[in-house]
């Protein structure tokens, strides 16, 4: 192939390349902008420090704090939960069993299987457990139906995560006699931590936007729930029923909302990154 | 622990079991080549064809890759091999940020920006539409699973190591050459697998497509016409469940033949990647 | 301390029988409320005056559709679901006891920018024109709904949620819900959204939807479509009560608008509610509530209903 013709290709797809970052980049810029813009008018601070007052949802005072604090106790108790169930599954499958033993693949199967199931069968599911199990819409509920949500996505990342812990330093950790569980906990815990809490903000992220989940089972109130059995409100369900107001000013406070909630996300993101730097330090290249 | 590392398969079980006990109900009463090939849903009379719907979800799922996987891939090369570092680290929290939109929030963005588009393009093409088509969830899920497939396969990408590319670099072929022969080749399998997590991420995405796609249940024939995917039947649907007999199963049913959708693409993407993992090895 | 409570508080329910029409017992407990979007600003004003009243209970509502309210309240997740529809016999099956507590109506709508809007205005539509809109669909094009020769094409819009809106108007046109043709919505909102936006749109919402809360005029960008009842072709001035919510209104009440679409909208629980919180708030909106009903876009129902509401309620 002349030099020519190799250039020419080469300039072709930086050309294509540079379009496609800027379509993401653009597309990001816009919905951002969008929500910004629509949300400017409501935000102001009684929107994230009060909860909403008589007549809210027909323009009266108040704010979305019930939401909010929902939210929050809401998606944190769910990734506490996914955490929990996660951590020793990815722990399991790379230390106890070597990296590609049929019981592993079949772990990693179910998980991709379960990442893959649209978060409304996660909700129609957790209401029929719920009806089961005699439960109404309360906080306990979301949670478990947002950390079976959760979970595949979190086992699934500090799967790829302890991956990449070498097996020299688990050999080596074997040698010197600790036991599996030992060499688990204290080897390749420690050296995957950044990792892991990046895949648990991660998971924080997508339990805390998502809204099919939390639809039939969450419930909603105007206060915010101080026991798990009362029912929670949810940033993504509020925002859904400020837009099913009549009322523009209540359509442009779901904006706001929205904004919030995408901050809120974003700092998750930002801590993420910044602490996985940091901790960082501690792990052995 | 090692009942725990169970607990996923159990899962799957767990939720597999309770749909189909759910689902016996409109088994019972439809053949099941009524049930996946006809396009009358009709409840009131006893109708529960899904083809519309599984169509839909065809359809927009589809079409959504066709737009996203060839726009992620490029700027994932972009960002690993050719933009400056500057661009590489700005562009980076970006597009985590972008993950973190929530769907409600891409839906709302959708409503306001994108239907009006399509509605403004349609005729173009020879088509008069309202918006509210397969195209519009098409753009709207494909940009929310750029950053899915974008982020795996930059850490593909980082995979690969720097000896491979200078080595090639030494032997005279251009940036590009060496990201078409030595980049792409090593990641493949792990570009797969990106597209793969992207599909899933776009099968399984309910309210955004939910609120553009225009819910009307019969089978497109353009990208200009409605469609009403399976995750959207559920979810609009769900209060019918108490009112109309066999609408509870019918939906369960739906939410099953999902998960066994998902279930299939999983097996069959696992034996490509064993399969390119062994031709590369 | 909580036996004792309920104790009290049914001692001082069943004295409230023999109290005077305004003095209510206190009654601590929760209320919880789903269901359609119509009935969504009425229940959020109830629930706004009775806690004046009983701030001792708490009452939390959530919408999400007629469809949602009556799952929620068969399945006991909630006290009390909001339906904008009449019931099915198979929900009575499973337990459902409607309560009617108030009325409204579902009006057509089209976008205040259709270029047609002169003549839909002056004409009105019938009856049958609508059902070739949403039922055969074999009107595709506004010349032929309005009789001219113009090639536009109608763009039909629906709801795309299991909903009281969309039960009502199909009952207007002898159908159900699921034989309505059009875009599917989310939403009363969504629906009015979609009509606004675009031009060659038709579409239907609840009064207080179509209507601004405020003006009590048609929302900016829509437009109602008068009914043409006599079906002459024109909307002569016993037909035009479209101008004003209280226009509207006065002649639901007046039966003037026909039912359906107007209906009435019902509060649903899963057999005679027993907590007394609930049977109190029920009490509340089926007496003192309704002088609430027309400041908030709504029509009171009749004394006769309201009495067996009440019989309903105390099992007579």
């Amino acid at each position: 192939m002349g030099f020519r013709r190799r250039k020419w290709e080469e300039r072709v797809f930086r050309v294509l390349m540079a379009a496609s970052t800027f379509i993401v980049l653009g597309s990001l810029l816009m919905i951002l902008g969008t929500v910004v813009i629509k949300a400017l008018p409501a935000l102001n601070l009684d929107m994230i420090t009060r909860t909403p007052q008589g007549g809210y949802y027909l323009g009266k005072a108040g704010g979305i704090l019930n939401a909010i604090l929902g939210s929050l106790y809401l998606a944190s108790g769910a990734t506490l939960l996914a955490v929990l169930l996660s951590l020793p599954i990815a722990l399991y499958i790379n230390t106890y069993s070597t990296r590609s033993t049929a019981w592993a693949v079949q772990v990693r199967f179910a998980l991709d299987v379960l990442w893959g199931v649209p978060s409304i069968v996660y909700g129609a599911f957790g209401f029929i457990v719920m009806v089961l199990l005699g439960l109404r819409t309360s906080l306990l509920a979301g949670i478990l139906t947002v950390a079976l949500l959760e979970l595949p996505i979190m086992a699934r990342a500090m799967d790829e995560v302890i991956r990449l812990v070498p097996q020299s330093l688990a050999d080596a950790s074997a040698s010197l006699g600790a036991t599996r569980l030992e060499t688990a906990l204290r080897v390749v815990l420690r050296q995957s931590l950044p990792g892991i809490l990046t895949a648990m903000l991660i998971a924080f992220g997508r339990g805390i936007g998502d809204a099919a989940s939390v639809l039939f089972t969450a419930g909603f109130t105007d206060h915010v729930p101080t026991s798990l059995t009362q029912p929670a409100a949810t940033l993504p369900l509020a925002i859904f029923f400020q837009l099913g107001t009549p009322i523009p000013e209540v359509r442009e406070r779901a904006y706001a909302s929205a904004a919030v909630l995408t901050l809120i996300i974003l700092l998750v993101s930002l801590a993420a990154r910044a602490l996985s730097r940091k901790l960082r330090k501690h792990i052995i290249p | 622990m090692r009942l725990l590392s169970a607990l996923p398969g159990l899962l799957v079980g767990c939720i597999l079991l309770g749909l189909l006990l759910k689902s016996r109900g409109v088994l019972a009463m439809q053949p099941l080549s009524r049930l996946l090939f006809s396009a009358a849903w009709k409840p009131l009379q006893g109708k529960f064809g899904l083809l519309a719907f599984l169509s839909g979800t065809l359809w927009v799922t589809l079409a959504a890759m066709i737009l996203a996987v060839p726009i992620s891939l490029l700027t994932a090369v972009y960002l690993s091999e050719f933009a400056p570092r500057f661009v590489r680290s700005l562009a980076r929290p970006f597009i985590d940020l972008l993950a973190g939109i929530p769907s409600v929030v891409f839906g709302v963005w959708g409503v306001l920006l994108i239907v009006p588009f399509v509605a403004r393009i349609a005729p173009l093409f020879g088509a008069s539409s309202s918006g509210y088509s397969v195209l519009a969830g098409a753009i709207v899920l494909a940009i929310m699973i750029f950053p899915t497939i974008i982020l795996v396969s930059l850490e593909v990408f980082t995979a690969v190591s720097r000896d491979l590319r200078d080595a090639s670099l030494a032997l005279g072929a251009t940036r590009w050459e060496t990201v078409k022969h030595v980049v792409l080749r090593k990641g493949a399998q792990g570009l797969i697998a990106a597209v793969v997590l992207g599909f899933s991420r776009a099968f399984g995405e309910t309210m955004a497509v939910l609120m553009v796609v225009g819910n009307v249940a019969r089978l497109p024939h353009s990208l200009f016409d409605p469609a009403y995917p399976l995750p959207a039947l559920i979810a609009n649907n769900y209060g019918e469940m108490m009112s109309i007999p066999q609408t509870e199963s019918a939906l369960m049913f739906s939410a099953l033949v999902l998960l066994l959708i998902v279930f299939v693409f999983n097996f069959a993407a696992r034996l490509i990647l064993t399969r390119v993992e062994r031709r590369i090895q | 301390m909580k036996k004792s409570a309920a104790f009290a508080a049914a001692v001082l329910f069943l004295t409230a029988w023999a109290a005077p029409q305004g003095a209510a017992p206190a009654v601590a407990g929760k209320i919880s409320i789903s269901g359609a979007w119509a009935l969504y600003p009425m229940a959020l004003k109830w629930a706004e005056e009775f806690h004046k009243i009983q701030p001792g209970i708490r009452i939390d509502v959530q919408a999400g559709g007629a469809g949602k309210g009556i799952a929620d309240a068969l399945a006991g997740m909630v006290d009390i679901g909001m339906v904008s529809r009449d019931i099915q016999p198979a929900e009575i099956e499973k337990g459902a006891a409607a309560l009617a507590v108030t009325k409204d109506g579902v009006v057509p709508t089209v976008s205040a920018a259709n270029p047609f809007l002169a003549m839909i205005l002056k004409k009105g539509l019938t009856k049958a024109q609508f059902a070739a809109l949403w039922i055969s669909e074999k009107a595709v094009t506004w010349g032929e709904i309005l009789g001219t020769g113009d090639k536009a094409p109608v763009h039909v819009y629906t709801r795309s949620d299991a909903c009281g809106a969309a039960e009502t108007w199909a009952a207007f046109l002898g159908k159900h819900q699921e034989d309505l043709g059009g875009i599917g919505v989310y939403g009363d909102p969504g629906l009015a959204d979609a009509a606004r936006r675009d031009p060659l749109a038709v579409g239907y919402n609840n009064v207080n939807f179509a209507y601004d809360a405020k003006t009590l005029r048609p929302v900016e960008g829509l437009a109602v479509v008068p009914i043409d009842l006599d079906g002459n072709g024109m909307i002569g001035p016993a037909e035009n009560f479209y101008a004003t919510r209280d226009e509207i209104t006065t002649a639901i009440a007046k039966n003037l608008y026909p039912s359906p679409p107007a209906r009435d909208l019902y509060f649903v629980t899963k057999g005679r509610p027993a907590a007394p919180a609930v049977a109190a708030f029920l009490r509340w909106v089926l007496t003192e509530g309704q002088k609430f009903v027309i400041e908030t876009g709504y029509i009171m129902l009749g004394p006769d209903k309201l009495t067996s509401g009440l019989d309903k309620l105390a099992g007579r």
